[in-house]
């Protein structure tokens, strides 16, 4: 009896074990950013990044307008743009905009889109077009750009 | 013996699936790169579907222009060729940004009393010579639309109470902006001037500042401020290459018609600047390093030809009582601020040194003014502010006679019911020279809808 309660511990325990890996394996997948194809860009830097989805750089390089898309409310992507690019709650990224288009500093909010779909659908229509998305979700004809010099999926890159 | 046998079975069968999943990062480059080749592969197939249905489309036109007589319609074929091609195209899908006019709304209701006597000139719709009174202040339209990618309409038109709880209704900024890229965005039109940070940033919207009203320095003029608040004009304003110092420029140019009230006395004449034509140049940074510091300044030179008007008229119908033209005099505004925002933290400095220089005699006026603002958010929607301003104007100044010495703090206390409605409560004690000093109470319901 004493012998069959620990192996029922032991299961227990890696079996709690499984389930944590497998959590933390599923947050691992990481979110991508992607551009048009028609794009030049194959690179961008967390600042750079920061300031598109903060109305703070409004144009690529080559004079195109940047368009920036991001996901409603609750979705991963959301979070990751909140939480580790703008560093703001949810709350405060609607004031943030409001602000932002009101004094002028920006023509308009990002497009809010709700699904991955809608949001690879409109990278595909917008040539400045820029978004986040989970890398398990990504389809064919949006361009995967590195961030900080790391592509999704590799050490060091920062969206998991 | 089985049992230890079935647990060592379940422990390599759980070691093995935890650490293939330790390996997702590489796992997910293999899974990018498949899917990249898959990608490639997908466009292939795409390119021959395409070539089949132009094909198929040719075919059918052919058969169409032998059915139908003449050859003008083989011109007509053409968009019946291209609409299949859109279709299903998985580069120009069918996705679009709505259009159309986006109106923002903000209001507010306040009150204040004031142990002033007697009281000085009111705004946000009080009453005059009244010690406490409600007032709507404005209801605020903020509209938009999105004419293309670079270009957009952008108008304010604010609903104002005057002080016999009417309403007057002014398009403060109305402006074609066109966005040529970061480094040069251009406006045409009726605008809110750069001569201060707060000017530009904050406008007729209370809900989105956080106290109740605006420092003297950057009110508007209307209501008495001491800066041309609006032009009518081009203002042009961009990046400067500077790598992580973020460099910004503004160019302004415009017209300004100033017409401020006598902050002493609401009975009072109010005084009409006789603006000429006014030029703003400003520099301002925004280091990459640390987001939501600003630092920068502007310089504003116009001549000005004052006219004294009856109380209560506005620049459109005032009546001249003398001084019309018999004196010019230069004005120039320096200002220097130093910001930092973040969603939970505010701190707002700004300094002003506003010259006079009567061109007839060459007597030189300086007007020196500040604010300082800082706040915290405590919790989700507690927000406790301090501020403190000063203005200082001589009492021979042809333009500020009735600003004198005012100085003294502002304590107030914001809290954001929801992401709509703020309640504003705050304190200001104003020391005057050679003047009572005036304790106010303010109370505010701001909303956004």
């Amino acid at each position: 009896m004493k012998r069959y309660r620990t192996y029922l511990t032991a299961f227990a325990g890696l079996l709690l074990c499984g389930v944590v890996a497998t959590m933390a394996a599923q947050q691992e997948t990481g979110v991508a950013v992607v551009v048009n194809p028609e794009n030049p860009v194959s690179s961008i830097s967390s600042a750079d990044l920061r300031q598109i989805f903060a109305g703070d750089k409004q144009s690529w390089s080559s004079n195109l307008p940047v368009f920036p898309i991001v996901r409603a409310p609750e979705a991963r992507e959301r979070q990751v743009l909140l939480k580790q690019i703008l560093k703001m709650t949810e709350p405060e990224y609607k004031h943030y905009w409001l602000q932002k288009t009101y004094s002028g500093e920006a023509p308009q909010q990002p497009v809010t889109v709700f699904s991955n779909g809608m949001q690879l659908e409109a990278v595909r229509a917008k040539k400045g077009g820029i978004a986040l998305i989970n890398v398990e979700d990504l389809r064919a004809g949006v361009k995967i750009i590195k961030v900080d010099g790391y592509t999704p999926g590799t050490p060091g890159y920062p969206f998991k | 013996m089985q049992r230890s046998l079935l647990a060592s079975g379940l422990l390599c069968f759980l070691l093995c699936r935890s650490f293939a999943q330790t390996n997702e990062p590489s796992d997910s480059a293999a899974k990018i790169n498949a899917l990249m080749q898959e990608v490639g592969e997908l466009k292939a197939q795409v390119a021959e579907l395409r070539a089949d249905q132009a094909r198929l489309a040719d075919a059918l036109s052919v058969q169409q222009n032998k059915k139908e007589t003449g050859t003008a319609q083989t011109a007509e074929v053409a968009p019946t060729q291209e609409q299949p091609r859109t279709t299903g195209n998985p580069e120009q899908p069918g996705f679009s940004v709505p259009e159309g006019i986006r109106i923002q709304g903000f209001g507010e209701a306040s009150y204040k009393a004031t142990d002033a006597r007697p009281p000085e000139t009111a705004f946000f719709g009080f009453r005059h010579s009244a010690n406490n009174s409600f007032g709507v202040g404005d209801l605020d339209l903020f509209v938009t639309s999105q004419l293309t990618d670079k270009s957009m309409v952008l108008s304010e038109i604010d609903f104002r109470e005057t002080t016999d709880q009417n309403f007057d209704v002014n398009v403060e900024r109305l402006l074609l902006n066109y966005n040529f890229n970061d480094y040069l965005k251009a406006s045409v039109g009726r605008f809110h001037t750069a001569t201060s940070f707060y000017n530009a940033v904050f406008h007729h919207g209370d809900w989105l500042q956080t106290a109740i009203d605006r420092p003297l320095a950057v009110q508007f003029s209307s209501d008495g401020g001491l800066l041309p608040s609006q032009a009518v004009g081009v203002s042009v304003t961009g990046k400067v290459p500077s790598g992580g110092l973020g460099l910004n420029y503004i160019f302004e140019y415009g017209t300004s018609d100033t017409v401020r009230p006598n902050i002493l006395s609401p009975e009072g004449p109010s005084i009409d600047e006789g603006n000429g034509n006014g030029t703003i140049a400003g520099l301002f940074a925004k280091p990459l390093a640390l987001p939501g510091l600003r630092i920068g300044g502007s310089f504003y030179h116009d001549d000005l030809s004052p006219r004294v008007s009856s109380a209560g008229e506005g620049s459109g119908s005032s009546q001249d009582r003398g001084g019309d033209g018999t004196i010019h005099i230069g004005q120039s505004i320096g200002s220097v601020h130093a910001v930092y925002v973040t969603p939970r933290f505010e701190f707002l400095n700004e300094a002003f040194l506003i010259r006079h220089t009567v061109q007839e005699t060459g007597e030189k006026f300086n007007t020196a003014a500040f604010y300082s603002l800082i706040s915290q958010k405590f919790r989700s929607n507690w927000r406790p502010y301090f501020r403190y301003q000063y203005a200082n104007a001589s009492t021979e100044s042809p333009i500020f006679p009735d600003v004198g010495l005012r100085h003294g703090p502002s304590a107030g206390l914001r809290y954001d019911y929801n992401d709509y409605v703020a309640f504003k409560m705050q304190y200001n004690r104003t020391f005057r020279r050679q003047l009572p000093t005036i304790n106010d109470v303010m109370l505010q319901l701001a909303f956004r809808f």
